[in-house]
């Protein structure tokens, strides 16, 4: 997959622009500790204008190797006509926002915009270049009547 | 090669015309546990790990795969769930690997179906809906009356009837079987 997503960095009250995509500008990362940071990925291009992922958390503390000590963990999915997809929280994780993966062994929970769909789990890797979320343990699943009137069956 | 057609009105075991795809009003009929949908508790996926592909709003829970819900328990070894879209329902599942099925019909009869694969589709083209589970490798529904083994195995739910095909029909209290040309006419249509 093309991985050419500028992101979208502010902590600490201090812009800070960095590409991922490899042959991008020089990258800087938050300093010191930060609070609300924002990280916000985009479509491919014809929609590069449009948000398709965006990352916050309420503190971020960096750490050795790049990574950042997220706290709050708060990642939002769009849909190319702007209208939120998926919520995903977790209290906290590692976020290595050079290669655009996070990851936690504590709890995480996922919601559907509508509400209808619902997960929570213990232990997650998020890829961000590929939208993917495994749950490593104990994954729950509810979903709502409106949406499966009847499971399978 | 014939496909036997199990009438199944209610449940598994009473006669039903035979159809394949019915006309649907503004909101299309299921054969769903009768209730409110909105007040019956939701439907739970437990399982030991899972993927989540949200640019394929795709699910794919793995390892002791459970399913809970008001009158269906489903096990398998991993499944997977296209996710529905903000305001959609569940349109695909594909549970693999044995797969064990027990659900209560409207007779409040428990009934068990073990298969290597099941899958479930629903569609609404037009005014049509379309809604089936298909049971492939070495399907067997064992309910109170029969044992069924069928390859492929397909539950057309849009209709409650049943599509065998090279089909066996057992009854529960007797060594015989019946299947094919010799099977009964009170039990299934071909």
């Amino acid at each position: 997959m093309n991985f050419n997503m500028a992101m979208f960095c502010r902590a600490g009250g201090v812009a800070v622009f960095f590409l991922a995509a490899t042959g991008g500008p020089a990258q800087q990362l938050p300093a010191g500790h930060a609070r609300d940071f924002t990280s916000e990925s985009y479509f491919e291009p014809p929609h590069e204008q449009q948000v398709k992922m965006k990352l916050t958390g309420a503190e971020a503390s960096p750490l050795p190797g790049g990574l950042l000590d997220v706290k709050q963990l708060r990642l939002e999915t769009f849909s190319l006509d702007g209208k939120p997809e998926m919520v995903v929280r977790a209290p906290q994780c590692f976020y290595a926002p050079l290669d655009g993966v996070a990851n936690s062994s504590g709890q995480l929970e996922l919601q559907s915009a509508d509400g209808k769909f619902t997960v929570e789990g213990e232990g997650f890797l998020w890829r961000q270049n590929i939208s993917s979320l495994t749950i490593s343990n104990r994954v729950r699943t509810l979903i709502d009547r409106s949406a499966s009137p009847g499971f399978m069956l | 090669m014939k496909i036997m057609i199990l009438m199944l009105a209610a449940g598994w075991c009473s006669l039903a015309p035979a159809q394949t795809n019915t006309p649907s009003p503004s909101n299309p009929p299921t054969n769903a546990p009768a209730g409110n949908a909105q007040q019956a508790p939701p439907a739970e996926i437990n399982s030991d790990a899972a993927d989540f592909d949200l640019n394929l709003h795709q699910a794919v829970y793995r390892g002791h795969v459970r399913v809970l819900d008001t009158q269906v328990k489903l096990t398998c070894d991993w499944m997977v769930v296209e996710l529905p879209t903000a305001g959609g329902r569940l349109n695909h599942v594909l549970a693999d690997t044995n797969v064990v099925v027990d659900f209560t019909d409207a007779k409040g009869q428990t009934n068990h179906v073990t298969a290597a694969r099941a899958v479930y589709d629903y569609q609404v083209e037009g005014l049509v809906t379309n809604e089936t589970v298909t049971f492939t490798g070495n399907p067997v529904a064992e309910t109170a009356d029969y044992i069924i083994l069928s390859e492929p195995l397909i539950w057309d739910r849009a209709q409650n009837t049943f599509h065998l095909k090279n089909e066996s029909i057992k009854p529960r209290h007797s060594s015989n079987s019946v299947g094919g040309t010799n099977a009964s006419p009170a039990l299934f249509l071909k």
